[in-house]
């Protein structure tokens, strides 16, 4: 019981700080927080994690929301299944692309990411014009159904979906930072040789973590797609390449609440300075620069450990086994 | 396909190549030598041509332009270089390219800032045309490709044949060494990261009439400079070379042949290239430092 509740007190503590938000401050802000955190997680598992920093993750999110939005625009009217569609497009297209990147240096993996994103956004523009409508977007709010048990058509319930499935992927990335899988994927990072010689192969390792970090980042692009029930080619425009990046560098890359803290003061933020001058290239471009010469470690990175000490000063002696594995 | 359509398509080519020779060029030395990869470039790109714009739009001429942005691209850069990069050059090479797409996006938005977001064209400066082979080819595109041939030659003798290209050089097979034997590396550094931002100004001042000018265009070009920089191999300047030139052909006859060809196929060429050889045609398999 006692251990059951170390490990959920901090996805606990995390969500029950969302639903909390869900009270104060207006519904969009705060689904798109939550689609913008698990959007961040994939990312920020690679990063931290895996040791790839990757800079085509809109190229995953479009194909995650234009896998939903094919179903919705085209086949079906359930969001849910349009859902899974996006998901399974996801992972199909990670599994496609996994096999060649993963076997790139971590700089020529970021090089041809980026690439991938601006292909993708030049495929969803110009090349499938026909079937993407081009610029301006598939719209499909009205073609999606209302579901008997949690109506997602709707902002207030698609928040209760959205709520669940954040939490089901913290639980489940907080599980594989304590399996082996995890720490072998923290071994490629830190030392690839010695985990060969151990006998795992970093191919496989990789490629997996890839394709369940991709996979993510696909969900994540079908929540926004059945939310904003529209896509357009915008969501994978190259000026947007670096949000994720952004988000778990403000946060904290590869720790496991990062993504989130980093979403709630970016979207915050972004929302904020939109308002004041519209121009939010000129605020987020220095921001980045100066977190990354003030050392990398983001909010949640310096707040952690300020943290800890200010809840277990009486509990010294618990071993804090999960969090102790920093990328960095 | 007669030869009506295969020369027009070849020189354009060439020059769509140049241009992506000049960007890569910078970024190819940048990894060579300081290990950083410079996504920033792409600004310099952008205001090299935004300087040309103004220039010529105030003065008239389109030749002061360009050197007007050669010399604007020169001082952003080396005030770039002073303020971001002397602190990161030891840092990992993930960490350079995080803080140089920050400097990419802030650039972003101060250009849109002053010039806003319109899309501005620039005049050719010589509209006349040459007959070759029958096919009428304006010669602005030939001066471009002139220009590139001069830059490589000129970088060429300045890598081979001078003292601070020749530690350049050396720099990039082990920089320990060089410093080792009593030259500045920070100059160096300095003063390669200067050839680099130069020469992105002089790119898109040149690219400046044959596309429009707006905030966003270092992104557009972005995945083709990556393109013809991972083709070739980073740090190698004839892998650049070889590489932009079948980007640019690729590019160009591919639009000949289907147009939406011309975007994806050199996407294609890339991931057959690094499957086959994961370090581009000509990378050194040199690791981080």
């Amino acid at each position: 019981m006692r251990k059951a509740f170390d490990w959920w007190w901090g996805i606990a503590l995390a969500f029950s700080l969302l639903a909390a938000m869900r009270a104060f401050l207006p519904l969009p802000f705060v689904n798109e927080i939550l689609i913008f955190s698990i959007y961040a997680i994939g990312c920020s598992f690679l990063l931290g994690r895996v040791g790839f920093i990757s800079f085509g993750q809109p190229a995953y999110l479009a194909i995650g929301a234009y896998g939903t939005a094919f179903y919705l625009f085209y086949f079906g009217t359930n969001p849910y299944i349009g859902i899974l569609a996006g998901l399974a497009s996801g992972f199909i297209a990670a599994l496609i692309v996994g096999p060649l990147f993963v076997r790139l240096r971590s700089d020529y993996f970021a090089l041809v990411n980026l690439a991938l994103a601006v292909i993708v956004f030049f495929l969803m523009q110009k090349v499938l014009a026909p079937i993407t409508k081009g610029d301006n977007g598939l719209w499909f709010l009205t073609n999606m159904t209302s579901t008997p048990v949690l109506d997602i058509t709707r902002p207030s319930q698609f928040f209760v979906f959205a709520f669940i499935v954040g939490l089901a992927i913290w639980a489940f990335y907080k599980y594989l930072d304590d399996t082996l899988f995890g720490a072998c994927c923290l071994a490629t990072k830190i030392n690839e040789d010695k985990l060969q010689f151990l006998g795992y192969s970093n191919f496989s390792i990789r490629l997996a973590a890839f394709v369940i970090a991709n996979t993510t980042t696909a969900l994540a692009g079908s929540l926004y797609a059945v939310y904003i029930g529209a896509v357009s080619p915008e969501i994978t425009s190259p000026a947007r390449a670096a949000d994720p990046v952004v988000v778990i560098l403000l946060g904290g890359a590869g720790t496991l609440y990062g993504p989130i803290v980093g979403s709630i003061a970016y979207t915050g933020m972004k929302d904020v300075i939109s308002k004041l001058i519209g121009n939010w290239e000129m605020i987020i471009g220095p921001l980045l620069v100066i977190i990354m010469l003030a050392g990398e470690k983001g909010i949640w990175g310096t707040l952690e450990p300020w943290l800890k000490t200010l809840l277990f000063r009486n509990k010294s002696v618990v071993p804090q086994k999960n969090s102790s594995i920093e990328g960095n | 396909m007669d030869t009506s359509l295969i020369v027009p398509g070849v020189i354009f080519g060439l020059s769509i190549g140049s241009i992506y020779f000049l960007m890569a060029i910078g970024l190819s030395l940048c990894f060579g030598l300081m290990r950083i990869i410079s996504l920033d470039q792409l600004l310099y790109y952008s205001v090299g041509a935004y300087i040309t714009y103004s220039v010529n739009l105030h003065t008239g001429s389109f030749w002061l332009g360009v050197l007007a942005a050669v010399a604007a691209g020169a001082a952003v850069s080396l005030a770039i270089e002073r303020i971001v990069f002397r602190r990161i050059y030891e840092r990992d090479l993930t960490f350079s390219m995080i803080t140089s797409f920050g400097v990419l996006l802030g650039g972003v938005g101060i250009i849109k800032f002053f010039w806003g977001l319109v899309p501005r064209p620039v005049p050719v400066p010589i509209s006349e045309q040459m007959s070759i082979f029958g096919t009428e080819i304006p010669i602005y595109r030939l001066i471009v490709i002139l220009v590139a041939i001069a830059v490589y030659i000129a970088i060429w003798l300045f890598l081979n044949r001078t003292i601070i290209g020749k530690a350049i050089r050396a720099g990039i097979e082990n920089v320990e060494h060089v410093e080792g034997l009593g030259i500045n590396v920070a100059r160096l550094f300095t003063i390669t990261f200067l050839i680099a931002g130069t020469l992105s100004a002089l790119a898109g001042a040149l690219h400046a009439p044959l596309i429009m000018v707006d905030p966003h265009m270092g992104l557009e070009v972005l995945a083709f400079v990556f393109m013809v920089v991972i083709i070739g191999g980073l740090g190698s300047i004839k892998g650049t070379l070889i590489s932009s030139i079948i980007v640019g052909q690729v590019v160009s006859l591919g639009s000949l042949i289907y147009a939406p060809l011309a975007q994806m196929a050199p996407f294609a060429i890339m991931l057959l290239i690094l499957l086959v050889k994961p370090t581009g045609l000509f990378g050194s398999v040199l690791l981080k430092r």
